[in-house]
């Protein structure tokens, strides 16, 4: 019988403890019993992207995450990008641009990006498209989303 | 939704720990998990303990070898490798192809030892559990006959690793721990003839580093999938010219890569075509795939300027 694990780490900074299975993947622990469902449940084998999250500052696909490889670890969700102040500008730059059709995958996207300026803040073109070639899109097209990239890179920079 | 099935967890940050849990029957190892994890979504196994590699120190290093040379720690992250300065000074090759695999968040997950581990992989064996089941299964997991050659008796599941053709050509070593001490594999000599025991190591085996050697002539290597991102190859080609020799490997075609020597470029091409042999395994079609093994070679030959 499997046993059971306490987890401690952080979730937007928040410290959180509870018991996980071995066999729960970050993503259940987010969206099941931490109630944090702005990570989304795509294609559940880590092909496309939607359950994008921050750990320890890389990007991982939660749904091929162990929960309880996350002892310790800090751990960002879409849920912590924005600020009191208000969103963050890759959100501000996806609405401007109206870069979300149905929306499902953008918490992703959102993810990626932020990971990708946090990384490399003056990504090329080049490295703009094979950082986002980690998330699938299956309504725009991906032009509205490179579009609301730069715009949001642009303000990234002009910020620090 | 698709669940893991059930297991236990264990993540021990000393070696010989490791090594022992490993061999403890029902345990698997688990590095970045991409390519075990949706295999066991997919009920392709089942382990009853998951061991993982990430905390142990001596699977995290980097550090130069003695005698020149890099040795890197088999747990540490392709994207860890494709950064860093050393490796893209000199083994740009190695560099590229650690970027090649899946995307960019898998190369943050997926682990330089996990890629030389990785499955093997067919169109019949990589699906849901009950696409395999309505189809009655197949010779590498729970059927009798391979769909790929229904009247062959071996199983044809292709190499998939796109680091490895690299890896080859640079005489790698890989290295083991097991329960008896430490064991040095070439890695030309790590892959079998058949898809379901691609793997000459033991059981209980823990890769602990890869043994690079110094540098030695450049390698161009091309990796041939649907699109840019996220897809297996279609067809991995590496090419060297040392002296008088033309080296390659071509992948992706079978269960193990294939590695040729030639004395000249069009004999290289001409032993490769020989050589392979690509079958229904992926969705394009295998006469098309043989057909880009003599372009990909050629292009791989005009980026070291040869050919």
């Amino acid at each position: 019988m499997p046993t059971d694990r306490i987890l401690s780490f952080t979730v937007n900074g928040e410290p959180v403890r509870l018991l996980v299975e071995p066999a729960q993947t970050l993503l259940e622990v987010l969206r099941g019993p931490l109630r944090l469902t702005g990570t989304k449940h795509g294609c559940d084998v880590g092909d496309c992207g939607a359950c994008t999250v921050l750990v320890d500052g890389a990007p991982r696909l939660s749904c091929i995450t162990l929960a309880v490889g996350c002892e310790g670890a800090r751990v960002e969700t879409i849920e912590g990008v924005a600020t009191p102040a208000g969103p963050d500008p890759i959100q501000a730059a996806f609405d401007h641009h109206v870069a979300a059709q149905c929306g499902y995958c953008t918490p992703g996207f959102v993810m990626t990006l932020r990971h990708l300026f946090a990384e490399n803040p003056t990504a090329n073109e080049a490295e703009l498209r094979e950082a986002l070639g980690s998330n699938l899109c299956r309504c725009t097209g991906y032009t509205k989303i490179l579009t609301a990239a730069r715009e949001a890179q642009a303000i990234y920079a002009g910020k620090s | 939704m698709l669940p893991l099935p059930r297991f236990d967890f264990a993540d021990p940050t000393d070696l010989a720990e490791l090594v022992r849990l490993a061999g403890e029957p029902g345990a698997r190892l688990v590095s970045g998990g991409t390519d075990l994890l949706p295999s066991m979504k997919h009920r392709l196994f089942a382990p009853t303990r998951l061991v993982s590699t990430m905390r142990v120190p001596e699977l995290r290093q980097v550090e130069p070898l003695p005698e020149g040379g890099l040795s890197l720690g088999a747990a540490v992250t392709l994207r860890e490798v494709a950064a860093m300065p050393v490796v893209q000074r000199d083994y740009p090759a190695l560099a590229k192809a650690a970027r090649t695999v899946a995307t960019p968040t898998i190369q943050a997950m997926g682990t330089i030892g996990g890629n030389v581990m990785l499955d093997t992989r067919c169109r019949y064996y990589n699906q849901p559990a009950g696409w395999r089941v309505a189809l009655g299964g197949c010779l590498k997991c729970e059927g009798p006959v391979c769909h790929v050659a229904p009247k062959g008796k071996g199983c044809y599941a292709a190499h998939s690793a796109d680091t490895v053709p690299v890896m080859m050509l640079l005489d790698v070593s890989v290295v083991f721990a097991t329960a008896h001490g430490e064991r040095h594999v070439p890695i030309r000599e790590l892959y079998g003839v058949d898809g379901r025991t691609w793997l000459q190591v033991p059981g209980g085996s823990v890769l602990v580093r890869l043994e690079v050697p110094p540098p030695g002539a450049p390698i161009a290597y091309r990796k041939l999938r649907a699109r840019g991102a996220i897809d297996y190859p279609q067809l991995l080609t590496a090419v060297q010219h040392i002296h008088d020799t033309w080296r390659c490997v071509v992948s992706a075609v079978g269960p193990a890569p294939l590695r040729l020597e030639a004395t000249s470029p069009p004999e290289l091409v001409e032993a490769a075509m020989a050589e392979v042999q690509p079958l229904t395994t992926h969705l394009a079609s295998p006469a098309w795939r043989k057909k880009l093994v003599r372009v990909e070679l050629a292009r791989a030959m005009a980026e070291l300027g040869i050919g």
